[in-house]
């Protein structure tokens, strides 16, 4: 026994085990967010759970927990309940039941189960009744099935027109009309209210006033044409009447085939990452939360890596060595380690009310007191962010400098060449791959990143893209969407956090997946480079 | 195909083409080359200076925002007029403009323009007629009342109506009399009055002898049909008191009316309650007797009274509860004495600010919630001249200036930069006793429902709560990262750390939000089911790992050389899973068995703590994530860079690998070991996401495990946006962060430094 202790082999476990532990954390965590970011899509069977009261439940089953018995002496068995997503918020009040299992009596899979995913309201569960056009019953049955799935593509097809018009025309013709509007209000902000310039612009708001009411006319006459209705029987007896525009897939799992299913998913997966959010993002597609997040690292991308190689120029081939660069690199070190939220308050301070409010005050003083630049925005957010990722930047690069052996420069200076070109010629380029890492694990730092965020312009619904078809284009003064802030909210703010928490999951995933990429392409491009200039330096 | 080839490749490829157009050096081609030269290196310097002077402009831009907190206020004199009306002004007014004011005095009310300095003709006060002004009560928001000398009262607003033309604003005062109250039947003068306009009705009390004060309440209700019934009760109450009557005050609400006296007693009898007047004895001596109260007043909210005394005394009190549940007049705070009699108090409307002059003209702004003294603008001096004495002071209502008269009748109109009076260095940090609480405490609650909300910004709590987050991730974190790091660097095989390590640096790129998000949906239901079995990790893990390697021992030889050893790891991480499934397990059985199956009951009884759900003890798991890393990765690089030949000495004499890595490695490299667990402290005290999510985010002070905490960077995340810019909360927020950026900064070049000295010390060994 004493051999056992002395020969240290007890604590050599013993650390063992204490990084077994860490990395059975890190593989934890990445199984259960696969675990359940991966099944949300997955169309499960429609189960019809008879309970003894006689009443039933029809629903997809999400969960089964023990129901916790306490003071129950020991040797009690265990009970137990099941989670089940009834849908039908319209009609039950609440999307999820708890069913005891002891109440179950008889469990069904029902053939003519069918679930219509809805643009409100969440999911309806039931069987279908009938189809109905104008009124009158044109299918039922098994034969309604089939008209419901010929008459959806028209459906859909009418709903997209209407969405075009509103969101195109009818938006272009509004965001003319609030120029216009803006350069009156300058007018008359510099006493030329009354001029024959404010009398033109104010026959062209006129006009567009014409147009747009001709645009509600067609809307109008669009709308008229969503006569088609479906009506499904929920259990329970009640009946719903659904116009075809409002559902987006109807679809009866318990007869789905693994192909049909595996379409069914990957039809999902699309939908996920090209569509808007409905029902307070906790349905729909994150499209404009990848967009934002995608947009603001491009932005922040953009600025930190000139400006980050540029300070690694300078403290390396630059500058002279001594006491002053030594502080500086340890405060550049240091900056990596400050607290984000820290450059999210300063981003707010400086960025936001002290450049931002500027700027309104001198370019757009037509438009206050309603801030145009003076808010948190696109830019402003990606700014405080280039800052955030300048520290990582500007170290990746500096290692990659010191780690370019003397000889390569100092061959390429006695050639002749001057200090600029040899930088250009023969430094910039060996460098490169180490400016290339340092970027990616800014961009990596950067798509992960929230807190900054919060306070400088992400908003939980962004009403326009920051990209569109108005000049300029590029709107960096608009608030937008991101990833994480997406996770937050709904995770924490929803009001229906258990209908929301696997599209919080899913969301979380792909974050997950976009930064883990990031990370292992700069771990990788790391460990080539080591090896080159291992061999490099010989 | 191989990057070192490739590389060369391009290098000698290109150079010769680059060379040769280089070669035909014309004397202008070298002089543009030098010059580019020149100007790259002017630029580059340049841009790399204002990039890191750009960096450290983050402290000052900070600093900037926090700065104006530790301001001073100042009154600065704009003009003073010249007299209008006859003299000893009672009560004087001021517009939120501060354009227009109004005195009054004996012989009525005379409204002044400020801004020619001139009086503003205006008729006759109505229902005065023969009898004189002796009296007014305080102009607080609406209207005020006058006391007459024939006994009666006449309620009155002066109404500062606003219009914009084209020539800018326009402020027109005008008076509204309303019918005169008979109050004394035998028409002594109304000595003293107090008026509120409580949620029935008004409320009138006035003096009219001594010790008598009749108090008038008037209900009146609105009848569906017919007229309003108006219904007059009249209350004479006589005071228990020794001296005479020297002031009078009314709460807002009409609960109790409080009563100065010549003798210094505060009398306070309830209106509401049939309960005995109580008196109260000041409590200070000056010249050997308890000086009389000159004035008394309410401040803001009605719930703070301000007394000032013939001594020049000034005090704040409250009703509370004490002890015994008995309800009484207690002292909160007495604040800097003038030098003669408290001759006038005025509230601020804004804030729990409030204005006392004494007869000289020295005039004082104090702030009730700090006790406090702000400011003090001395008599006589060069901002303002008060010849024939101050008579009256009112804080303008929007507190960012104030105006007195003096007893000739001449208005000075003063102006108030005063942006963050509720701010002081105790207010921030220390205790601070707020009104409606039973003692100073340290409360942080920015925001509140009602108008008179006064917001309550402690930064102890938050400092606080982000030192316990901290305390209970370092305390999981630390063990767990050393000894992985310890495992890694000096006994784990080459051939597996290649894996382990990128592994690790993926747990620190993990996305705060991700794990803050875990830890509050999935993490922390969870967690609450198996706490016993949370407490049972740290012993079961360790004892099944040894059990392990007993086990292993026992094997036969040949068995065991199939793993070599620096595999461990491996054969431990299915002991690992099955020692977390066994805590768990045995959790729930003792669980039942000891804790009678209510490990909530239990704590709650034995311990009294209470079980929140999103505790410190998710937080301090989840931070973990965040943390293990960073320690891991300090820690890991500092054990591995310990000279080779120092351990292969010390293998060579014999030690056994633990030996060594105990005796000559730890101590070695100990520094960068230190320099790990400060970056570590420094990450989990800025880290945001996690705390956010995870926490409650109630700011209570202490130190269970098994309650939230609110911390200072979760708190500017979720405070922020909604403070307005430049408020006192804004500022405040800013200071939040300037706190996390020092206590970062700090630590982090502590590290820094104690990592370079470790550099140098290996270069030498």
């Amino acid at each position: 026994m004493k051999n056992f202790w002395k020969s240290g082999d007890p604590f050599i476990w013993l650390t063992a085990g204490g990084l077994a532990f860490s990395l059975l954390m890190v593989a934890g965590l990445v199984l259960l967010i696969l675990a359940n970011g991966l099944g949300f899509f997955w169309p499960k069977d429609v189960a019809l759970l008879v309970l003894d009261d006689k009443t039933a439940v029809m629903g997809q089953v999400m969960e089964r927990e023990e129901i916790p018995q306490p003071g129950a002496p020991p040797g009690t068995p265990k009970k137990y309940r099941i989670q089940v997503k009834q849908g039908n918020r319209d009609i039950y009040g609440q999307d999820f039941a708890w069913v005891d299992e002891s109440r179950i009596v008889r469990r069904e899979r029902p053939d003519d189960a069918v679930v219509i995913e809805r643009r409100e309201w969440g999911n309806l569960y039931g069987t279908l009744k009938e189809v109905r056009e104008d009124g009158q019953t044109v299918g039922g049955g098994e034969e309604g099935w089939n008209t419901l799935q010929e008459r959806l593509p028209q459906a859909a097809h009418l709903l997209a027109e209407i969405r075009r018009i509103e969101k195109t025309e009818i938006g272009a013709i509004n965001h003319a009309q609030e120029k216009i509007r803006l350069q009156i209000k300058k007018l008359s902000s510099q006493g030329r209210g009354e001029g024959p310039e404010a009398a033109r612009l104010k026959g062209q708001l006129d006009a567009l006033q014409a147009v747009y009411t001709e645009k509600e006319t067609a809307l109008a006459a669009h709308r008229k044409k969503d006569t088609v209705s479906v009506v499904v029987s929920a259990v329970g007896g009640q009946e719903k009447e659904l116009p075809l525009t409002q559902v987006i897939r109807a679809y009866r799992p318990n007869v789905m085939g693994p192909g049909a299913k595996t379409a069914f998913y990957a039809a999902k997966v699309w939908e996920f990452v090209s569509d808007d959010p409905r029902e307070s993002n906790t349905e729909g597609g994150v499209f404009p939360a990848i967009f934002g997040t995608v947009m603001m690292v491009m932005i922040m991308s953009l600025v930190a890596t000139p400006l980050g190689v540029l300070a690694a120029f300078y403290l390396r081939e630059y500058a002279k060595q001594g006491p002053f660069v030594s502080t500086v690199r340890i405060a550049v070190n240091n900056l990596a380690g400050v607290p984000s939220i820290v450059f999210g308050v300063f981003g707010v301070g400086f960025f936001v009310y002290f450049v931002g409010g500027s700027i309104d005050r001198l370019f757009y003083p037509e438009s206050l007191p309603t801030p145009t630049f003076g808010t948190g925005g696109i830019f402003w957010a990606s700014l405080t962010l280039a800052l955030l990722t300048l520290p990582v930047v500007i170290v990746a690069t500096e290692e990659g400098l010191a780690a370019i052996p003397g000889g390569l420069r100092e061959a390429s200076l006695a050639l002749g060449a001057t200090k600029f070109e040899t930088t250009w010629r023969i430094v910039l380029p060996a460098v490169m791959p180490s400016i290339l890492t340092g970027l990616i694990l800014a961009m990596a730092r950067a798509a992960g990143e929230v807190a900054p965020l919060m306070i400088t312009g992400v908003v939980k619904l962004a009403p326009a893209l920051p990209l569109d078809s108005f000049w300029p284009f590029l709107h960096l003064d608009r608030k937008f969407m991101h990833l994480g802030f997406h996770i937050y909210d709904v995770g924490f703010q929803s009001p229906n956090v258990d209908a929301a928490r696997p599209m919080v999951f899913t969301t979380t995933l792909l974050l997950l997946g976009i930064v883990l990429v990031l990370n292992l392409a700069a771990i990788v491009l790391r460990n080539r480079l080591r090896k080159k200039y291992a061999l490099g330096t010989l | 195909m191989d990057p070192v080839i490739d590389q060369q490749v391009e290098v000698s490829s290109r150079g010769p083409r680059e060379a040769a157009r280089g070669i035909a050096l014309s004397r202008s081609s070298v002089k543009r080359r030098i010059l580019i030269d020149r100007l790259v290196r002017r630029l580059v310097t340049l841009g790399g200076v204002t990039i890191i002077a750009s960096i450290l402009a983050i402290l000052i831009v900070i600093g900037v925002e926090v700065y104006p907190l530790a301001g001073k206020p100042a009154a600065t004199l704009r003009e003073t007029t010249a007299a209008a009306g006859g003299g000893s002004p009672l009560a004087i007014g001021v517009d939120e403009y501060m354009e227009a004011a109004f005195i009054v005095d004996a012989g009525g009310i005379t409204l002044i323009s400020l801004k020619s300095g001139s009086a503003i003709p205006s008729p006759a006060l109505a229902g005065l007629g023969s009898a004189r002004i002796v009296s007014a009560s305080p102009a607080g928001r609406g209207g005020f009342a006058l006391g007459l000398s024939n006994g009666r009262v006449i309620p009155v607003e002066v109404r500062f109506n606003v219009s914009y033309a084209e020539s800018g604003r326009k402020v027109e005062p005008e008076v509204v009399t309303a019918e005169p109250l008979a109050v004394d039947p035998s028409q002594r003068p109304i000595e003293r009055l107090a008026r509120i306009e409580g949620a029935e009705g008004p409320v009138t009390a006035a003096q009219v002898g001594a010790r008598e004060i009749v108090l008038i309440s008037i209900k009146e209700t609105k009848a569906l049909v017919g007229e309003a019934k108006r219904e007059e009760t009249r209350k004479t109450l006589s005071l228990p008191a020794k001296g005479e009557i020297t002031a009078i005050a009314l709460d807002a609400r009409g609960d109790n009316l409080f009563a100065g006296t010549s003798m210094g007693e505060i009398v306070s009898i309830g209106l509401r309650d049939t309960a005995e007047p109580r008196v109260t004895s000041l409590g200070r001596e000056e010249g050997g007797a308890i000086p009389s109260i000159t004035v008394l007043g309410f401040m803001n909210g009605d719930r703070t009274l301000v007394a000032g005394d013939a001594g020049g005394g000034v005090a704040s009190w409250q009703v509370l509860q004490d002890a015994g549940g008995d309800r009484r007049l207690t002292r909160i705070y007495e604040f800097a004495s003038h030098e003669g009699p408290v001759v006038a108090f005025t509230p601020s409307r804004r804030d729990k600010g409030f204005l006392t002059a004494d007869g000289t003209g020295a005039i004082k702004l104090h702030y009730a919630t700090t006790g406090k003294t702000l400011l003090d603008v001395p008599a006589g001096g060069a901002q303002h001249s008060t010849v024939a004495g101050l008579a009256a002071l009112a804080f303008a209502p929007k507190a960012d200036g104030f105006v007195t008269a003096d007893a000739a009748g001449r208005l000075s109109h003063f102006r108030l930069d005063n942006p963050h009076p509720e701010v002081t260095w105790r207010s921030l940090f220390g205790k601070v006793w707020y009104e409606g609480y039973e003692k100073p405490e340290y409360v942080w609650q920015s925001t509140g429902g009602t108008d008179d909300f006064e917001p309550k910004l402690s930064l102890t709590p938050l400092i606080y709560g982000t030192l316990k987050g901290t305390f209970y991730a370092l305390l999981f974190a630390v063990p767990l990262a050393l000894l992985g790091a310890l495992y890694t660097s000096q006994f784990m095989h080459p051939g597996i750390k290649g894996t382990v390590k990128p592994v690790v640096e993926i747990m620190a790129a993990l996305p705060s939000v991700v794990l803050g998000f875990i830890a509050g949906l999935w993490l922390a239901p969870m967690m609450e089911r198996v706490v016993p079995g949370l407490f049972l990790l740290p012993v079961v893990v360790p004892v099944l790992v040894l059990l392990a390697l007993v086990l292993w021992r026992l094997l036969p030889a040949p068995a065991r050389t199939r793993i070599r050893p620096g595999y461990e790891v491996i054969l431990l991480v299915p002991v690992v899973i099955a020692g977390i499934w066994l805590s768990f397990g045995l959790g729930g059985i003792l669980e039942s068995a000891l804790l009678s199956g209510d490990y909530r009951g239990w704590l709650l009884r034995a311990l009294g703590l209470t079980y929140d759900q999103r505790n410190s003890l998710v937080v301090g798991f989840a931070m973990g994530f965040a943390v293990i890393p960073i320690i891991f990765t300090i820690a890991e690089d500092s054990l591995s860079n310990v000279p080779q030949h120092l351990v292969a000495g010390s293998l060579a004499l014999g030690a056994t690998r633990w030996q060594t890595a105990t005796r000559i490695v730890l101590p070695t490299a100990s520094p960068g070991i230190f320099s790990a667990v400060m970056i570590g402290f420094g990450r989990a005290v800025g880290e945001t996401m996690i705390v956010l999510m995870a926490t409650g985010n109630t700011p209570v002070m202490d130190w269970s495990v098994f309650n939230g905490f609110r911390a200072l960077s979760a708190n500017i995340a979720v405070e922020l946006p909604e403070a307005p810019e430049g408020a006192t909360l804004f500022r405040v927020l800013f200071l939040a962060a300037l706190l996390l950026f020092m206590m970062t900064f700090v630590v982090n070049t502590v590290a820094e430094l104690v990592r370079l000295k470790l550099r140098k010390k290996y270069r030498y060994l």
